[in-house]
This record gives structure tokens, sequence and C-alpha cells, in this order.
């Protein structure tokens, strides 16, 4: 288990510097629903608070400005999926191309937490 | 006048008469010729998926929009989909298994049915707590529950009228498949082939719930409803009975008691041949060195008289499975040209990857080709043999116990889990969702204890190298000629059952949530994102006028069973690999049915 862990933990070092990297031309293609999604969400995961709804949608235009929507939503997806237990969550925590999409969307939304002041939960 | 009104009476009255003769069957197979009700999961007695309705065609498919969603409030996997008859929506949910009765006029619930189920049935339920679905007769409607007791209720009120329990949990017996009703009777059948269940179908009398007939997938024949003389199988090129004791000796001693094949896919049934078809599951263990022999009849697809539950005719496709690759996926009838002849046939997409074409009057043996080309465990099936010419080094009983076979594919998942492909009478061609995963599968040795899990094996998975680095393909095939017409590649694998119809129109949904309309070339024309994972069927149906699409989001799949079972660490549950310690905060939303409908112009 701990050299996996050490492992991670250097992949994602090595990754940083890239994502800060200027970000690649996309489409800024989120539909307001995509981005209503989100923040609902994410104004739930902070208890409601009327304050988050500027904070989450300060978070998901970041992210709709370094993904796609379709890559967004593989990569939210990927994330979530890591913890389905079972032969079928397996599919989302075995794959390497999966848990690679599932790293670099948790990576974007990190950063786009902290920028817009909302604590990682 | 009077001579013309005699003659009418005579067309009406042998009409009342042919009512008369048929009043032992229920009103479903009606019910399923009328579009704008979808009366069974599958929408009609041969598992086609496919309605007559084409208000919503290729040309204005682009246009739809949401009209209606409906949330159970029951987190986990949401399989199966609605039920519509009339103007009443019929919807269940995963364990508990509720039950809604949904007023198509206003979405108002017009009953609500929670059976009262021991949880201790959750953590014997190998995959997630999911339910394929409820079934509709004669102003009945039949809940197959967790803890495999099967009801009736009544339509009207959701008043209990009957109820029997077809299994038992304490041994790791549950049930996860929708009842199935043709005639006369309601059959269903059992999950747990990874706690060494001895699977088998029940037939029940729909109006009292009585066994009619019990048929076993393993064991003496009188207890698998075999003649050894009139059952029959592909042999050597023909058909040929089976023979005394067919199953007993491709067991080691009485292992057949614990043998698996279970029955919990999606039957059809013939009214003209009186033949219902489904498919038997794995072997009990996963670990194949410890079960030697073909270990008949798990993975097999069976033909039984309806009345008698006598078995016509059987197929092994994966004699001695040493990959998981569960034989109970849909059987399919249709009426296509296969090598140029017009066949009565059954079309069976397999776990293991390839795609089986039988004469479904015969039994014969006519196609079995892989639907995908990375399948790799078998170089092909044997035409004369009917068997599977294995690879050796993906072999995991020739590697044994404690090696990893590595680079199989496709993976325990199968090129093709339950999710049912469609049917269309118009193109002739079948419409399948699919996996696109291979697996290291390494096997251990395993000691029985009931209702502990039997598996004895340990998988990890991960997306077919060298290919579009998706985990998934939805595919167009044309069951005739073993030939694949087109693939669409999706990034994840494709676990919701295929819809078409009339409109030319082609629905599936994915696992990132999106509804999917295609043409009949596999063009994308629409999608558009539900609120989760979509592991439901897509359905359709026609009220005042109006053509609907409705499909279930709600992943879980497997989710959840290590929270549930208490397990501590990733390898302990059946394969599972990996911390489920943080389940998703998202699906607090529980399952959705989302409704789409064109606008109003």
């Amino acid at each position: 288990m701990k050299p996996s862990r050490l492992l991670l933990l250097m992949s994602l070092a090595g990754a940083m510097p890239a994502a800060s990297a200027a970000p690649p031309a996309h489409p800024d293609d989120f539909p307001t629903s995509g981005r209503v999604e989100y923040v609902l969400e994410c104004m739930q995961k902070h208890d409601g608070k009327y304050e988050y709804l500027y904070k989450c949608s300060c978070v998901v235009d970041r992210i709709a400005r370094a993904l796609s929507y379709d890559d967004y939503v593989a990569m939210s997806v990927a994330l979530r999926n890591q913890s389905l237990a079972g032969e079928r969550g397996g599919l989302f925590r075995d794959a390497a191309s999966v848990k690679d999409m599932a790293g670099k969307y948790k990576e974007i939304e990190t950063g786009a937490n902290k920028a817009c002041a909302v604590p990682q939960r | 006048m009077s001579f013309q009104s005699r003659l009418t009476c005579l067309g009406a009255c042998l009409a009342l008469a042919a009512g008369a003769v048929s009043a032992a069957d229920s009103d479903v197979a009606r019910l399923t010729k009328d579009p704008k009700n979808w009366a069974m999961q599958a929408g009609d007695l041969n598992n086609h998926r496919y309605s007559e309705l084409k208000q919503i065609n290729s040309k204005n498919a682009k246009n739809l929009s949401v009209a209606w969603t409906f949330s159970t409030g029951v987190l986990r996997g949401h399989e199966g989909g609605p039920l519509v008859i009339g103007d009443t929506m019929y919807l269940h949910s995963p364990f508990p298994n509720k039950v809604f009765a949904i007023s198509l006029e206003d979405q108002s619930i017009r009953w609500k049915y929670e059976p009262k189920q021991d949880p201790t049935v959750i953590p014997v339920m190998c995959c997630d707590t999911v339910n394929r679905g409820l079934a509709y007769a004669n102003g009945k409607i039949f809940l197959q529950q967790a803890d495999t007791t099967l009801v009736a209720l009544d339509a009207k009120t959701g008043n209990e009228i009957w109820k029997v329990k077809v299994g038992d949990p304490k041994i790791g017996e549950t049930t996860t498949n929708t009842p199935h009703i043709f005639k006369d009777k309601v059959l269903t059948g059992i999950s747990g082939g990874e706690f060494g269940v001895r699977g088998r179908i029940t037939a029940h009398d729909i109006n009292t719930g009585k066994v009619v007939w019990k048929a076993f997938s393993t064991g003496p024949d009188q207890e698998m409803l075999m003649d050894p003389a009139k059952t029959m199988t592909w042999t050597d090129g023909k058909m040929a009975p089976v023979g005394p004791n067919s199953s007993l000796k491709t067991w080691q001693g009485d292992q057949w008691k614990l043998g698996g094949g279970t029955t919990w896919g999606w039957y059809s049934y013939d009214p003209e041949l009186n033949t219902v078809y489904y498919g038997t599951g794995n072997p009990s263990t996963w670990n194949p060195r410890q079960r030697p022999g073909d270990n008949k009849w798990s993975m097999t697809i069976f033909a039984r008289d309806l009345d008698t539950g006598m078995a016509k005719w059987v197929y092994q496709m994966t004699p001695h499975d040493e990959w998981d690759y569960d034989g109970v996926n849909e059987m399919i009838l249709a009426d296509i040209k296969v090598k140029g002849k017009p066949r009565k046939a059954l079309v069976h997409f397999d776990r293991n990857g390839f795609a089986y074409t039988m004469d479904r009057v015969s039994g014969e043996l006519l196609v079995a080709e892989k639907y995908d080309p990375v399948v790799n465990w078998a170089t092909h099936v044997d035409m004369k043999s009917g068997r599977p010419q294995v690879v050796a080094k993906y072999s995991t009983d020739k590697n044994g116990p404690d090696v990893n076979t590595k680079g199989v594919c496709p993976s325990a998942l199968g090129t093709k889990d339950q999710q049912p492909a469609s049917y269309s009478p118009r193109t002739g061609l079948f419409y399948v969702p699919t996996n696109h995963v291979c697996m290291d599968y390494e096997p251990f040795q395993i000691e029985y204890t009931a209702g502990q899990p039997y598996v004895g094996s340990t998988l990890s998975m991960y997306a077919a190298p060298n290919s579009h680095g998706g985990m998934g393909n939805f595919i167009a095939w044309d069951a005739g000629t073993g030939k694949m017409v087109w693939s669409k590649p999706e990034r994840f694998s494709v676990w919701s059952g295929a819809l078409t119809t009339a409109g030319d129109v082609v629905f599936y949904g994915t696992l990132e949530g999106y509804l999917k309309a295609v043409d009949l070339n596999g063009k994308e024309l629409w999608k558009f994102k539900t609120p989760s994972g979509i592991i439901g069927n897509v359905t359709t149906w026609e009220y005042k006028g109006k053509q609907y699409v409705g499909v279930l989001s709600g992943i879980g799949g497997w989710a959840g069973i290590g929270l549930a079972a208490g397990l501590t660490k990733g390898t302990e549950g059946l394969g599972a690999v990996g911390g489920y310690k943080d389940l998703a905060k998202y699906t607090e939303l529980g399952g959705v049915l989302t409704v789409f409908a064109l606008p109003e112009r």
C-alpha cells in the first residue's frame, strides 16, 4: 500500500506544473443546466449557505474555462465512481485511463476551489 | 337482412368463442400489441424492446425536452424501467423495492407499496440491490422482491393479493429479475451464483401464486425436468438427445448442489411453440480448478414447454466456465434470414463475447461469432461440437489458483451484461450495448459456507488495449450473418437497455448520465444529461396523443455493498477492489425517472 501511495503523490506533484500552464483552447460550452446542477450540489455540500451561490458559481465557471462540457462530465463521473463498490466499481478504480481522468479532474476542481475560497469537501 | 345479421353474429360469436378458449390466458400479450402501452419490461414477449410509435423520429429527435421527472427517493443502482398501461405508470425501486402507481395525467401517486424486508438480505446481494422491474397481467402488478418474495398486488389499489417465497436469503438466495408473465403463468428465477446456490426457475399460477412447476439448472434429470430421450442438444453437428444424467456426470461428487446456474435474466416466450427461453449463470465457485467437468447445465440456453416445464432443448455456451461469463442475458426471438434462409431464430448476446443465433424450434446452432473483435479467451466456436476453442494462455484453470491470468477479454462483466439489446423488425438488425473491457483474473481456493460469498477469485479490469481507449461500444449487429454493421465508441461501458422505434430512432443511456438518440447508422441525433449514470432500460409510450420516452437514472450497480456488508478491506467483497468508504454524496437525489417529449409547436 505504501509504495503505491508514494507513487500517487509523486504523480500528482508531477502533474501540478502542467495544470498551471496555459489551458488549451476550449469552447466554454457548459449549458446553463450543467452550471446550475454543479452549483446546487456544491451549495448542498456546504450546508446550503447562500454565500456558496457565489462561490460555487465561481468554481464552475473556472472549471468550464478549463474543460469542455463533455470532458467535464466524463472526468467528474470518473472521480465520483471511484467510490462505487464491487466488481462494477472496479471498472472505474482499476482502469488507468479512468483513474487518470479522475485525477486530472480532482486537480482542476481543487484549483478552482482554492481560487474561489471554497473549502474542499 | 336477417341473413346479414346472422352472418355478423357468426363473426362476433366466433370471436367470443375464441376469447373464451383463451380465457385462461392473461391480457398482457394483447396489451403489448397496443404501442401506447409499455406492458412488459421488454415491451413484448419476444424481448424486442421495439415500439411502433413514430411521433418522435430521426428528424425531430433533436428537439426532445424534459416533460416531467419522478424521484424514487431510493439510492443505489436503478435497473429496469417503468410499465405503462392506459393512463397509469407502474414504477419500482431498488431495495426496499417500493412500487408506485403514477397517474400519467398529473403525475400524482395513485398508490404506493413498500414491502417490509429484512435488511440482512442486502449483504447477500452480489451486485447491488437492483431490481429489474415489475410485471402486469389481469389487473395485477407482480413484484419480485430482493428477499425472494414474489407478490401480486391489485393494480387499482396496491393491496396484496398473494405472496410466495421462492428462495432463502439465509443461504445466499436473492432475487433481482423481473417476473415474466407468459400466458396464464408468472415465471421467476433466482440470483446468488456467487453464494453457491442451486439455480432454477419456477412457474406460478397468476391467480394464486401456486407453483405449477419448478426446474433446476443442475442435478438429477427429474429435478431439471429433463427427458433423457427427448430433451435435445447440439451434438456432433446435429441435434441429439442429452441422454441420462447429463448434468450429474459433469460435476465431481455432489458439487452440483452448489452448482450456481442462476436465472436472473430476461426470458422470452413463443406462443406458437408454447416455449419459454432463458439462460443460466455461472457455475460456483469462480475458481474452476475446484469443479472439474463441463458443469452442466450452467451457462446454458434453455427452451422449455411453458405448460409442463419440460426441457425441449438446451445448449451450453461456456462449458466449465473459467471467467464468470454468466449465460443469463436476454433471449431475443426474431424471424430473420439466417445465411439466406428464413428461420424462427433465437438471438443471444452472451457475456462470453459470442453472439449466438439458434433455430428456436429445433435448438440447432446456426451462428456463433464474436461481437467485439477484442474477444480473445477463445479463437472461435467449433460449429460441429458447438464448443468454444479456449486459448490456453487465457485459461484460468490451466494456469491454476494463485496465478494471475492477464489480458483476458472480455472481463468478468462480459462483452455485455444483462442490459438488454433491442431488435428492429424494420431493419432486421440488433442494437446492442456493450463493454469493451479486459481483465486480469486470479482464482483462489475457497470453502463453501452457506450465506457467504463463494467466489474464489480476484480480478482487475481495464479498457481493451490497442483500441479507441474507451470502455464501451454501442453496436448494430446482423444475426443472420454474424457480422457487425456499425460500432459507436463510448468512453464508459454501456449498461443501459436499448430501445428502437418505428421512427427509426435508437435510444440508449450512458454511465455519464446521457440519454442518447442515434439514427439507424449510429449517428448521434441528440443527447441529454440526466442527473446520474444510466443503468436502466429506455421505454416509450403514448398518452393523449403524445409520445413519451423515459429512462431511470441512478447508478450504483454493485455500489454500497461493501458498506452494507461492513467490509473493511477493499478486496473482501466479491472481486470488489479498492475503497468505497467515501460513498459519493451526490446520490442524495436518489433514482430519477426522466421523461421526454417533443415540445408543443
